[in-house]
């Protein structure tokens, strides 16, 4: 078995904030003073995962084609059924030589898809495992979960820890493992079902099951190596009082307070997202004099409940705290029932030209999900998309090569769209973008930019949810503007967003 | 020495509007009938040896798969051969360049060449802005028809500095140009005030810089130069034409100022007709938006690239101006039920040449009009045709 480094981290949040008081007034009850994340029209778990994993591999320093594996683990993934996974790796331009796999069906799937990861490479099946954790769950409407329920996404990249980092001692590898099942029915979605109910009494589960679980999985890693104690535990915490008392029975501090406080609970990301927080120099921070700093995480759901302990030795790349993941815009109540499909207007949708499942679809993925040109080995000029361009825009030459697009760019034009039928919403800006490798595109922007956006601008791009067709997530990169001018240079997923906002 | 193997000597149009009451069938009878009835000698309809029909969208009318062989049926020349044309929004105006070369070929002597488009029978939503995906099928979703066009106005007034005035010009024109038109759509002025005022549609288009979607049908009647004197004693011939393509797609252009497509097309057209810009009494051009009509004056050679704006604010394309634009109303007051627009504008043209246009009559010095369109998911098409009513 080999021993398994952390390599680097990333984390997003979603766009919007959903106060607990403006659910608890539209049901006539308190609601509470928590605030909640929540995925824009645009967003969603697919999205979040995305935006994590680009800025965990720019933090490792480890190009998408040398990851040899993707683990993913969210609760719903955007296909019931269907090419989640390959969707994902498809849009991080993964190698199709890809291991890996979809842990779903419970929050728990977060703490799995870790623990799949850490199994391939300590067997030596994977040279470099790139673990996704992401969540944005939807509550039933007047449950409990509606002020409790957020989203977010952590990425890790993990890699044997002999030789991942030429020689240096990597930033922090993976300690003990300990996991747990009991038959109990929580949170759950029956078939057919849209959103995730609570059926529990939730101070009886508390009390007599998640509890006494989660604090035996946590003390069977903790247990038995007095040189290092946990000196910090991250962990779900779905009604704010449980991490709480898990933690005060381990005897050690809850580090994942602030992220569980800024995005509610993430569900499948929790665990991670906390964990990153712990890893963030303002977190655990550290090795002291006495050696490496020893946090752990905790995750639970569907029944099953697993820690993790986690040494850390210097600070990990991309453990930035939660500061990083951004305030967020408020919206209303009514606004996230929209954006999470719970309001719909009367009347039968507006039909896309081409179906999700058509022919156009198979040939049109792998280069709207990787953001592809081709370039003409004669004149250098990128005709985009590379499907409809057997030849050179510039030269009309057919020497062709499929290349990943630049990122960021300069506004060449655009407009904002004010009158689109649904699922568009109005302002919708649609930009001609010369990117920096010269290529050109038209995408959509941001409506937060609406007012502002001129001839010129410097923007950068990020993968979003266009449409949701016929049921099917429909995903394309979106333009934002960069408050930096474009001057700096920037990653593609959350830093980049960062930059722009 | 201009073409001229081929003349016009019949051309007719219906009332455009929101036609609820009338069948594509009955649009395109009425079209017809119009044609016929404008034949000076008269015409007997078992004349016509082919019909070219042109529609750009059977699927706003609800039969996407037959578009086109259901006219000759319907207006009472079932038997005869019949093509539908479709070529984006100069689907009309190609309907016609083809018609030209078919009575040239000598396999068809007279040959009706008739555009019809159902805009309204589906609800706006269904309709142009249907799908908002005008642009590539799989990309860019949120694309609706002003799409297409208001970016060239952003980069045009940061290049050139025109300005909302001088777009909202462009409507006042063709607003009041409308009201002298029996046939138009609106009948009604509108001030530079309320342009500006008029909603944002797709900025910096407003409402009032956008053309209707209209229900409508139009159709001409062309022979040999040589059979025309049997009809008539004003024919006018078909002077030259020009179609050019462009890369299709808006991330594709070489510049967002100009329609490179105009400019070829207009360039081939002139070519035939042996004549330039100059020579124009009158152009019927394609103003979908008030900025088309800015880059086509550019384009076309009427102005100077950039001066399309001021050019418009001080009345150089007004009814008495250097160059009239647009007499009919145009697109945005007369209407624009795309396979029939080409094929209207043309009409437009052959009453100006032949001097019967009325209130709106311009002054014929030189004998020659134009008739422009361009369109397509990224203005990747443009025919322009040239009308002289010198033998």
């Amino acid at each position: 078995m080999k021993p398994v480094a952390v390599l680097g981290v990333g984390t997003a949040a979603p766009s919007l904030r959903l106060a607990a008081a403006d659910v608890g007034a539209a049901w006539g009850s308190g609601g509470g003073r928590a605030t909640v994340a929540v995925c824009d029209a645009d967003e969603d778990t697919l999205t979040l995962a995305w935006r994590a994993a680009v800025d965990a591999l720019a933090a490792a320093g480890v190009a998408p084609a040398a990851v040899s594996g993707l683990w993913w683990g969210t609760s719903r993934p955007p296909f019931a059924e269907g090419p989640s996974l390959a969707f994902l790796a498809g849009t991080l331009g993964l190698d199709r030589a890809l291991d890996g796999a979809l842990v779903s069906g419970s929050p728990h799937a977060g703490m799995e898809a870790l623990a799949a990861a850490w199994d391939a490479l300590a067997a030596g099946h994977a040279d470099v495992a790139l673990v996704v954790v992401s969540d944005a769950l939807v509550p039933g409407l007047g449950t409990a979960g509606e002020s409790s329920t957020g989203a977010g996404a952590a990425a890790v990249v993990l890699a044997p820890a002999e030789g991942a980092t030429n020689g240096a001692s990597p930033p922090a590898r993976l300690v003990r493992r300990a996991t747990r099942t009991v038959p109990a029915l929580d949170r759950y979605r029956p078939d057919g079902g849209a959103a995730t109910e609570d059926v529990y009494d939730g101070r009886l589960f508390r009390e007599e099951v998640f509890l006494p679980l989660m604090a035996e999985v946590g003390a069977a890693v903790a247990g038995g190596d007095g040189n290092h104690p946990v000196t910090a535990w991250a962990m779900a915490d779905p009604d704010g009082k449980l991490a709480g008392a898990v933690a005060r029975r381990l005897g050690s501090p809850l580090a994942s307070a602030p992220v569980q406080a800024a995005l509610g609970d993430t569900g499948a990301a929790a665990p991670l997202l906390g964990l990153v927080e712990a890893l963030a120099p303002a977190g655990a921070g550290t090795a002291g004099a006495d050696g490496p700093r020893r946090v752990g995480t905790i995750g639970f759901g569907g029944g099953r409940a697993t820690a993790v302990t986690v040494d850390v030795l210097r600070p990990v790349p991309g453990a930035a705290g939660v500061a990083s993941l951004g305030p967020g815009r408020r919206a209303s109540y009514v606004e996230v029932l929209r954006t999470r499909g719970q309001l719909e207007p009367m009347g039968e949708p507006i039909a896309m030209g081409v179906p999700p499942g058509g022919a156009a679809f198979v040939r049109g993925n792998v280069e709207m999900l990787g953001l592809e040109g081709a370039r003409c080995r004669a004149c250098g000029t990128i005709s985009t998309p590379p499907s409809i361009h057997p030849t050179c825009v510039g030269c009309g030459g057919s020497d062709l090569e499929v290349v990943s697009l630049a990122r960021t760019g300069r506004v060449q034009t655009f407009v904002v769209n004010q009158t689109m039928p649904p699922p568009f919403q109005a302002p919708l800006p649609l930009i001609v973008v010369d990117l920096d490798d010269g290529a050109r595109i038209m995408v959509q922007g941001s409506p937060a930019d609406a007012a502002e956006l001129a001839v010129g601008d410097a923007v950068a791009l990020s993968l979003h949810r266009y449409a949701l067709e016929r049921g099917v997530p429909v995903y394309g990169y979106k333009a934002f503007r960069r408050h930096d001018g474009g001057g700096g240079d920037v990653g593609t997923g959350a830093a980049a967003q960062e930059v722009a906002r | 020495m201009s073409w001229n193997k081929v003349a016009v000597v019949g051309a007719g149009l219906i009332k455009f509007g929101e036609l609820f009451e009338q069948s594509y069938e009955q649009m395109a009878a009425g079209a017809f009938t119009a044609a016929l009835g404008a034949v000076d000698r008269g015409m007997d309809r078992s004349a016509v040896d082919a019909v070219i029909v042109a529609t750009q969208r059977g699927s706003l009318w609800g039969q996407e798969g037959i578009g086109g062989n259901t006219v000759p049926s319907a207006i009472g020349l079932s038997g005869v051969p019949c093509t539908r044309v479709e070529n984006a929004c100069p689907s009309g105006s190609d309907a016609f360049r083809i018609g030209a070369m078919v009575v040239a070929s000598g396999v068809h002597d007279i040959v009706l060449v008739i555009g019809v488009e159902k805009m309204r029978d589906k609800s706006t939503q269904e309709g142009l802005l249907a799908r908002a995906a005008a642009g590539h099928p799989l990309y860019n979703r949120g694309e609706t028809a002003p799409v297409l066009f208001a970016p060239f106005a952003t980069r045009h007034m940061h290049e050139f500095g025109t300005t909302p005035e001088m777009l909202a010009s462009v409507a006042v024109k063709n607003h009041h140009n409308g009201t002298l038109d029996p046939y138009a759509h609106f009948q009604s002025e509108v001030t530079v005030e309320q342009v500006l005022a008029s909603p944002q549609v797709c900025s910096p288009l407003r409402l009032l810089d956008c053309c209707p979607q209209t229900d409508g049908a139009a159709a001409v009647l062309l022979t040999t130069a040589e059979r025309a004197h049997e009809f008539t004693d004003k024919p006018v011939f078909v002077a030259g034409f020009g179609v050019a393509t462009d890369h299709p797609y808006l991330h594709e252009k070489s510049t967002y100022v100009g329609l490179p497509a105009t400019t070829m097309a207009a360039g081939r057209a002139f070519d035939m007709a042996g004549v330039g810009a100059a020579d124009m009494d009158m152009a019927e051009v394609h103003d979908c938006f008030t900025i088309t009509e800015i880059l086509d004056i550019e384009d076309l050679g009427f102005v100077e690239k950039g001066k399309g704006g001021p050019a418009s604010l001080e009345g150089e394309t007004a009814l008495d101006g250097r160059i009239p634009v647009n007499p009919s109303g145009g697109l945005l007051a007369k209407g624009h039920p795309i396979g029939a627009t080409g094929i209207a504008q043309l009409t437009e043209c052959w009453w100006q040449l032949r001097e019967e246009a009325d209130e709106r009559q311009v002054a014929i010095r030189n004998g020659y009009a134009l008739q422009h369109n361009v369109g397509g998911r990224g203005s990747g098409v443009s025919v322009v045709n040239i009308l002289t009513r010198n033998a």
